[in-house]
């Protein structure tokens, strides 16, 4: 058996995590939280509303953009919408952090797949990576995803579950918001939309979501997948709850707040010459 | 939040201006949430000329953080030998915290800094590395609902420095002053293109 | 009695699901205090914060946790703000009957202990209070110290509260029986400002009391801000 090297310094210990979860904080916080005896903190989520139709040749997504911690709106207009190639986007619910990191792991794994193999990226390999990454994961990395792209084969929507799970279907919607959204896209889906109907009825189920489910709010932004283009984000497409007005109250005046100290320092820009020796 | 985000106290806030961007904290350093044992915590760290990082959170993983920043910052300077921008400190800060994602640093950093055409650029992140980017302000800490209950009203666009100044301060000080664990005076650093800086506020001592 | 399975633990209960349901720190209103009363030569001083907090938020600066009781009874309030005013009113109106039926002012010692048999009936139930009663009677000023686990002291030097050790050690270095009126005064606001400052759930303006003879003082002799 290979002996196993003891880290020597901090270079080498972070040598040693190059990639990949670290878990040398776990023995510590489990110590903490049986001291101070609590919960662990909550991460933020997108308590949210997505949901995802397949046209003829368009695979169109949706969002709304609510990012909340417990009861807080952590911040009114976040992206739910994630790029992973040119041709195939994903929108997602559940742990934020989860989210943004998964996405931006499987946008590089598709771009060096891409380079490697000269060919796009297809939808089912995308859908397959993110299932096993996430079962092996047995649910702990929270990801809910609607994914959707337009490869050779033609436009693809899937969903997939935390737990690695994976569904294709014509209509989807997920979050928190699922089933206002749900039951919108049921009413009024039918396969031979345009385009153009396509997007407001995504924006109408997320409307619901909007304004039927607390977890989700602020406004709608919306994906649109072709075979020709690719994807385009159509950022706050509706902005349904814009501030209505704001305080007009002027300005604090200079010298209210009473200060002890201060400093300045200035900054001077420093130019070297580079002297190429021969 | 859990016990151990709030064992220490803090109150983080960061606000662009025009040309400029501010970030203020508050100084106290608590331990068992309501004792008091110091007023000169330091919560804002300076990582390149023009980008400061508040970190609220649990004390311990405060220093462990921006010790291991200063580490990175150092490192790349010395392999690249250029400065890292402001939105590349964001990204490298949501990777450092997610690569804890099962056994976490309790700390939820900020980033305020100008990039290299003056904009300002602000982010926050909560504790395993969820990167949100703002344009207005961002906050942190025990007293962020109070924090971002007045930045919504007193924020304003294309404030300039001495504007960003007076607005900083005052929504960290009346934001503090009802939170139990954040307060006992404050430090506020303006970055502008040219200076940086730094104020030490006159606050209340309960 | 509240009509539930095990009335013991009702409070308890009720502060377990608030948790978890709607209103989280619901039970938690105003935990966080530094009260203080000595007994000197020129009578008795009560001092004590405004700082009222739910959790770590601060719900008012302006709290006055000087409880009138009468003219010649001072109580102070320390832990549930409501458990402290509503049984300190409900003794405030047991001296009253008192006096009506005795004919006679009743005693510090028995108004406190009429309190303290109260706590102890609804002991183990709930009641977070952490009281000081204080005042004079035919025997002179006399303070006792009454809390919710039934206990009553009587004593010349007390300090309630979350920040009663901060204010123990400011009151107990500069603590004589001999001390002037106008020392006292200084000595109890100087104990409270330095438990307000180390102290995180204590703050606001200090209030204080001097009970001298013959009779309480019904407003404070003086309430100080705390300067920035």
């Amino acid at each position: 058996m290979a002996a196993v090297e003891e880290p020597q310094d901090y270079l080498d210990v972070l040598q040693s995590h190059r990639g990949g979860f670290s878990f040398e904080n776990c023995k510590r916080n489990a110590y903490l939280a049986s001291q101070v005896a609590i919960k662990p903190p909550t991460a933020m989520k997108s308590g949210t509303t997505i949901c995802g139709i397949q046209l003829k040749d368009v695979v169109i997504l949706a969002a709304d953009t609510r990012s909340t911690c417990g009861p807080m709106v952590a911040d009114k207009n976040c992206e739910k919408l994630h790029f992973i190639a040119k041709n195939v986007y994903c929108a997602g619910a559940g742990t934020a952090a989860d989210l943004q990191h998964t996405t931006e792991m499987m946008e590089s794994q598709m771009e060096l797949l891409r380079m490697a193999t000269g060919t796009q990226p297809r939808v089912c390999t995308v859908v397959r990576r993110l299932s096993s990454m996430l079962f092996k994961y047995q649910g702990y990395v929270g990801c809910a995803l609607v994914l959707g792209g337009v490869d050779v084969t033609g436009p693809h929507l899937f969903q997939i579950y935390p737990h690695g799970s994976t569904d294709k279907l014509p209509f989807t919607s997920m979050g928190s918001g699922s089933l206002a959204a749900m039951a919108i896209l049921e009413a009024e889906y039918n396969e031979n939309l345009s385009v153009e109907e396509g997007k407001k009825l995504v924006a109408k189920a997320i409307r619901a979501g909007i304004f039927n489910d607390l977890g989700s709010g602020s406004n709608v932004d919306v994906c649109v997948i072709t075979k020709d283009v690719g994807g385009t984000i159509l950022r706050n497409f509706e902005k349904p709850n814009e501030r209505k007005f704001r305080a007009k109250h002027a300005a604090f005046p200079i010298g209210t707040t009473p200060i002890m100290k201060q400093e300045i320092t200035k900054l001077v820009s420093v130019e070297e010459d580079v002297v190429m020796r021969d | 939040m859990s016990g151990l985000m709030e064992y220490n106290g803090s109150a983080i806030v960061a606000m662009a201006g025009e040309n400029c961007v501010g970030i203020a904290s508050d100084t106290r350093h608590g331990i068992r949430q309501l004792q008091t044992v110091s007023c000169n915590r330091q919560k804002t760290f300076q990582v390149t000329d023009q980008c400061y990082v508040g970190l609220s959170g649990l004390a311990t993983d405060v220093q462990t953080v921006s010790q291991l920043l200063n580490f990175r910052m150092k490192l790349f300077t010395l392999r690249e030998e250029r400065k890292m921008q402001p939105r590349m400190i964001g990204n490298m800060i949501a990777s450092m915290l997610y690569e804890k994602r099962f056994g976490p640093y309790f700390t939820e950093p900020v980033v305020a800094g100008l990039d290299g055409e003056h904009k300002p650029y602000l982010c926050t992140f909560d504790f395993i590395g969820c990167l949100s980017t703002a344009e207005d302000f961002v906050v942190s800490g025990t007293t962020a609902e109070q924090l971002f209950g007045v930045c919504e009203s007193f924020w304003r666009p294309g404030m300039n420095k001495d504007e960003l100044f007076e607005t900083l301060s005052q929504c960290l000080l009346s934001a503090a002053d009802r939170d139990c664990l954040a307060g006992w005076g404050g430090v506020v650093h303006i970055i502008t293109p040219d200076e940086i800086i730094t104020k030490k506020l006159k606050g209340r001592m309960d | 009695m509240a009509p539930v399975a095990n009335p013991k633990t009702f409070c308890l209960d009720i502060k377990k699901t608030n948790e978890v349901l709607t209103a989280p720190k619901l039970m938690d209103f105003r935990k966080g205090t530094t009260t203080l009363g000595f007994v000197f030569q020129g009578g008795i001083i009560i001092a004590v914060d405004s700082r009222a907090s739910m959790g770590s938020y601060i719900g008012s600066a302006t709290v006055k946790k000087v409880i009138e009781i009468n003219d010649f009874l001072l109580g102070t309030m320390a832990g549930g703000a409501a458990d402290c005013s509503f049984w300190e009113r409900h003794l405030n109106r047991l001296c009253r009957m008192h006096e009506l039926r005795e004919k006679e002012r009743i005693s510090v010692a028995a108004a406190s202990k009429l309190l303290a048999n109260i706590f102890w009936q609804y002991r183990g139930q709930g009641l977070s209070c952490g009281t000081m009663v204080a005042g004079w009677d035919k025997k002179g000023p006399s303070l006792y110290m009454v809390d919710d686990n039934g206990d009553r002291h009587k004593g010349n030097v007390f300090s309630v509260g979350s920040g009663s050790t901060f204010a123990y050690g400011v009151l107990d270095t500069g603590y004589s029986y001999d001390l002037t009126v106008e020392e006292a005064v200084e000595l109890g606001r100087r104990s409270i400002y330095h438990a307000t400052h180390r102290d995180g759930a204590s703050g606001g303006v200090v209030r204080v009391y001097h009970a001298g003879e013959p009779s309480v003082g019904r407003s404070p002799v003086g309430t100080w801000d705390w300067k920035p």
